[in-house]
């Protein structure tokens, strides 16, 4: 039989439409510019047919049908706007109107709301209704950023649906039926996703609803900016809307390639910390040993004198650490001001690296598009917690699975995401080398120990079925996450990565915030001779150094290291930071200069896949803090040199001359694994104590995300995950106080029994600044054990505090 | 010709009679500031946000007026009742509320456009000051000071 032609031709309106076998007449509608209404279809999710509202005739077809379900047809004749479909959509539009409240002026959605925008095309104009409509209790509340309004819902099922399908993490259902069905959280319980702005956004009603941007402003009265995230570093696109000076939400802008339409929670709702009554306004300089306001003159004059005095007695005396929050642009004057002017190779922003980790080896960022994803037919995440660390590659993913990928993940524990994936490695700490090793050795034809992995924790048949599907995968693809280069045996895992890659594999380093890849770009990394962050800082604390001018980093909670870190501090006369607060590092500087957010500069930006983005400041920010940029150009000027730069865009231009490729639009893809990293085929030693591990969360309580209370409030309080097992046996309970200690440190925190943490090991989550757990790890020991003991909680001065056992 | 001169002075002598029967009416000028004059009951003056007989204030912070505002006189920020903090019927008020009056233009569309008829153009038509500031009126300003003040009857639902 001879294959159908790839193309139908159906007439819509009277107007012939060519469209690609396979399309729905809405679509075909769409193509031709005829605009038929909708409520429950969305295009990123597989038609519904729920709303009625998209009803066209069909020839030859008995009743109305619905467009968004119906695939056009070869011949297929389609009237979109004969009077009986008309009838029929304004009937559609009362009977939903039947139950709305029609309470515009008090939702939220007013203004936007497709529901009334079509009423208005659409509808009749007036209501025959005259009984009582549904009535329901609201607002309701679900958790800390979504709020419900259940007489508005029009039961599109989007939210619903998007929770199955886009997200798949369930949060949002259908409850009751007919008449009296609402769409709820289980239980009514704060909703648990890390996505459900997205539900906000895509109601057609004003049924879900934000909670930080509950009643603050209407759509007329916002400048829609556009900006980029500058949270974890994939970089989405996104609206500030602003409203007086105030941002006053985000939104997720479309880039079909990068985050299409979604947005992850933090970036929707974590941007609170802008507006932060506590930004910093005056510059801060020490005297007599306390941090007194003073002017911009004075404390620049003061950092230039410093510099220049450390220029005179050498070179190599200053160090830079921090970046990652910078535009290119900042981050390019950094390089110049301190390798030209300063003359130091000693530059890194790469704060929460180990002393020789992996992370120091690689290059970060994804070596091909986010939008690929979807395509590999093999996942295999190593060390890396995508949903935490990057949300937004779980969506890419979750479509890979759904069209058949197969997920391996290889980690510690189990992640939130178990329910897809195919195989779970759950390892014993730090033998993530030797499992990833034998995977590399099977691929190429060696046969896996099942010893050594049965040793290491894992199912040898697990791996034996991972190494046949990687084998016969298409464009197989490996996530190598912060845990495993940072962990013990992270250049063992480079190099079998490096195997893996001849094999045909992409291999991904998803590591770095923010403008992280920016700064490596922009030369912000060791010059020759140059000492890499953890070496800085160990140098510094044998008083190396003259200067650490930290900028966009807070290495007091970020350094893996509290003890090196407060050493270096210590042996180091100047320590200048720029920061938005008095974070920890800035409590202990001698120079903390008032600096400005991503959402008060232009400039570009670099995600992780290299994609150059250009971000335009939406509000002026703070009155007396100034960008870094501007304090760079500052001090620049104080130290002799005689640039003049007018603007970003000449600085841009500079860059440019110096980063061949760097174009906004355009991709600086990082080069392929390359390298020679020394294989530890050994396995950590057993122990008999617990383990600890630390991972990064999305929704945590650092400088800004404290500071956003949605965020705060989502990220719960501080605490350590124990296995009910180990509880057990140490008469813990869930939520009780327990004491976590390594040889003299020790830390207070809620016990939290879970089984997402294997038996043997606890888990803190880390980025909770009261908490410092890098006063419990040390550099000099990748793996640490700590003991575990319920407290009093009269004892103790509660969750977060520092005990001396 | 003489005819034509005839006409003319009939025309003045009828424009006249307009004259002569005024002159001897009383005088329609009045002595302002000393005395005001009557004004029509639509006349647009100085606005009030009025309340309901319960003293709960009308308006809801829907915004309508700012939008629909030729002149774009009105700023309104909205915040949410709490049932400790019930302001307005509902779940939302204005928190706050501020018309430039030196902007206004006295259309009355923000009246036309009010959902609740909380905003009403009174009759108060004295509106000068020394200061641009002060002719921007705040909410406690705008706000009637008891129901019925603003002249809309609080018994009335819209
Ligand atoms: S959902 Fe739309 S139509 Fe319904 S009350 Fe809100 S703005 Fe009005
Ligand atoms: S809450 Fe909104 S998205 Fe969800 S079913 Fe109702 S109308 Fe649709
Ligand atoms: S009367 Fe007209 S110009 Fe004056 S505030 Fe109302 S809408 Fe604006
Ligand atoms: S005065 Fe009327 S239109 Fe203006 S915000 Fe208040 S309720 Fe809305
Ligand atoms: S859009 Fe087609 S049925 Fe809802």
């Amino acid at each position: 039989m001879a294959e159908p032609p790839a193309t139908v031709t159906l007439t819509i309106d009277g107007r012939a439409v060519t469209v690609a076998r396979g399309t729905t007449v809405w679509h075909a509608a769409e193509q031709a510019g005829i605009d038929i209404p909708i409520f429950c279809y969305l295009d990123r999710m597989p038609p519904l047919g729920a709303c009625r509202q998209c009803f066209v005739r069909v020839e030859k077809m008995a009743r109305l049908q619905t467009s968004c379900t119906l695939v056009a047809e070869e011949g297929m004749v389609v009237s979109a706007s004969t009077p009986d479909v008309r009838g029929a959509q304004e009937r559609n539009l009362e009977f939903l109107l039947i139950n709305h409240p029609l309470d515009c002026p008090i939702c939220d959605k007013g203004g936007e709301c497709p529901l009334q925008d079509q009423t208005f095309a659409y509808g009749s104009g007036r209501s025959r209704f005259v009984e009582l409509k549904r009535d329901f209790a609201k607002p309701v509340s679900l958790g800390s950023v979504l709020v419900l309004d259940r007489e508005r819902c029009i039961l599109c099922w989007r939210c619903v649906r998007f929770g199955e399908i886009v997200a798949g993490d369930d949060a949002l259902k259908g409850f009751e039926r007919g008449f009296q069905t609402e769409i709820n959280t289980p239980f009514t319980q704060p909703v648990r996703s890390k996505f459900i702005g997205n539900t906000i956004s895509i109601c057609p009603v004003g049924a879900l609803t934000s909670r930080t941007y509950r009643f603050q402003a209407r759509p007329w009265d916002n400048d829609a900016v556009p900006s980029v995230c500058n949270h974890c570093g994939l970089g989405c696109t996104v609206w500030l809307d602003v409203r007086d000076q105030t941002v006053a939400r985000v939104r997720p802008r479309e880039t079909p390639d990068l985050n299409d339409i979604w947005l992850c929670d933090l970036g929707q709702f974590g941007f609170e910390w802008l507006h932060a009554k506590d930004r910093l306004t005056r510059p801060l300089v020490r005297k007599n040993g306390q941090l007194v306001e003073t002017t911009w003159d004075e404390a620049l004059d003061l950092v230039a004198a410093r510099l220049a005095e450390s220029r005179q007695r050498g070179a190599g005396r200053v160090g830079v650490l921090g970046g990652a929050r910078l535009t290119n642009e900042d981050n390019f004057l950094l390089r110049r001001v301190f390798r030209e002017i300063v003359g130091t190779p000693h530059l890194d922003h790469r704060l929460d690296a180990r002393p020789g980790s992996a992370s120091l080896q690689v290059a970060w960022g994804l070596r091909g598009p986010l939008a690929a994803i979807p395509e590999s037919s093999l996942l295999l995440l190593v060390g890396c917690d995508i949903t935490e660390e990057y949300p937004i590659a779980w969506l890419r993913m979750k479509q890979a699975v759904d069209h058949g990928a197969q997920l391996y993940a290889i980690h510690p524990k189990p992640l939130e995401i178990h329910r897809f994936i195919t195989g779970r490695l759950i390892h014993s700490p730090g033998a993530e080398g030797v499992v990833l090793a034998q995977i590399a050795n099977a691929v190429r034809g060696q046969k896996p120990d099942a010893k050594v992995l049965q040793e290491a924790g894992v199912d040898p048949a697990v791996v034996a079925g991972l190494v046949a599907r990687l084998r016969a995968a298409a464009r197989p693809m490996v996530f190598i996450g912060k845990n495993a280069l940072e962990g013990p045996a992270g250049t063992t895992v480079l190099h079998a990565a490096q195997r893996l890659q001849a094999a045909g594999c992409m291999i991904h380093i998803m590591r770095g915030k923010g403008n992280a890849v920016g700064a490596a770009l922009m030369g912000v990394l060791p010059g020759p001779g140059g000492w890499t962050a953890p070496e800085m800082i160990q140098q510094a604390a044998r008083g190396a150094l003259d200067v650490l001018y930290v900028l966009g980093g807070d290495p007091a909670t970020e350094v893996g290291d509290a003890h090196a870190w407060a050493a270096a501090r210590e042996h180091t006369p100047l320590v200048v930071v720029h920061d938005l607060f008095l974070t920890a590092t800035g409590r202990d500087a001698d120079v903390v200069l008032p600096a400005l957010t991503y959402a008060e500069k232009h400039g570009t930006v670099c995600n992780l896949e290299g994609r150059v983005q250009q971000i335009e400041a939406a509000v002026r920010g703070p009155a007396g803090a100034r960008g870094d940029g501007a304090i760079l150009l500052e001090l620049a000027a104080r130290l002799g040199a005689e640039w003049s730069y007018g603007g970003w865009e000449e600085i841009f231009a500079d860059a440019r001359a110096a980063v061949p490729g760097l174009e906004i639009g355009a991709f600086r893809t990082p080069p392929p694994l390359q390298g020679d990293w020394p294989a530890n085929g050994a396995l950590p030693a057993r122990s008999a104590d617990l383990v600890l591990i630390t991972g990064e969360v999305l929704f945590d309580r650092g400088s800004m995300t404290a500071r956003s209370p949605a965020i705060a409030d989502l990220a719960g309080p501080p605490s350590v995950w124990v296995h009910p097992a180990d509880a057990a046996s140490r008469g813990l309970v869930d939520g009780a106080l327990a004491q976590l200690s390594v040889g003299a440190a020790g830390l207070v925190l809620r016990a939290r029994l879970t089984e997402e943490v294997p038996p043997g090991r606890v888990y803190v989550p880390r980025g909770y600044d009261a908490v410092p757990v890098n006063r419990l790890l040390s550099w000099d020991q990748p793996l640490v054990t700590v003991s575990l003991r319920a407290i009093d909680a009269a004892a103790a001065a509660g969750p977060g505090s520092e005990v001396a056992p | 010709m003489i005819r034509r001169r005839w006409g003319q002075v009939l025309g003045m002598l009828r424009g006249l009679s307009v004259t002569f029967r005024v002159l001897f009416r009383p005088p329609v000028t009045t002595t302002y500031p000393d005395e005001k004059t009557r004004v029509e009951e639509r006349f647009k003056g100085r606005h009030w946000l009025t309340r309901y007989a319960d003293g709960l204030e009308r308006c809801i912070g829907c915004e309508l007026c700012v939008i629909v505002c030729p002149s774009q006189a009105i700023f309104v920020q909205a915040a949410e009742n709490t049932p400790e903090h019930q302001v307005s019927r509902g779940e939302r008020y204005a928190a706050d509320f501020q018309i430039n009056m030196l902007r206004c233009i006295f259309c009355g569309f923000c009246e036309e456009a009010c959902p609740t008829g909380a905003i009403v153009l009174g009759h108060d038509y004295e509106l000068a000051g020394y200061t641009r500031a002060s002719m921007i009126y705040t909410k406690p300003m705008l706000t009637e000071p008891y129901p019925g003040a603003g002249g809309r009857d609080p018994h009335r639902e819209i």
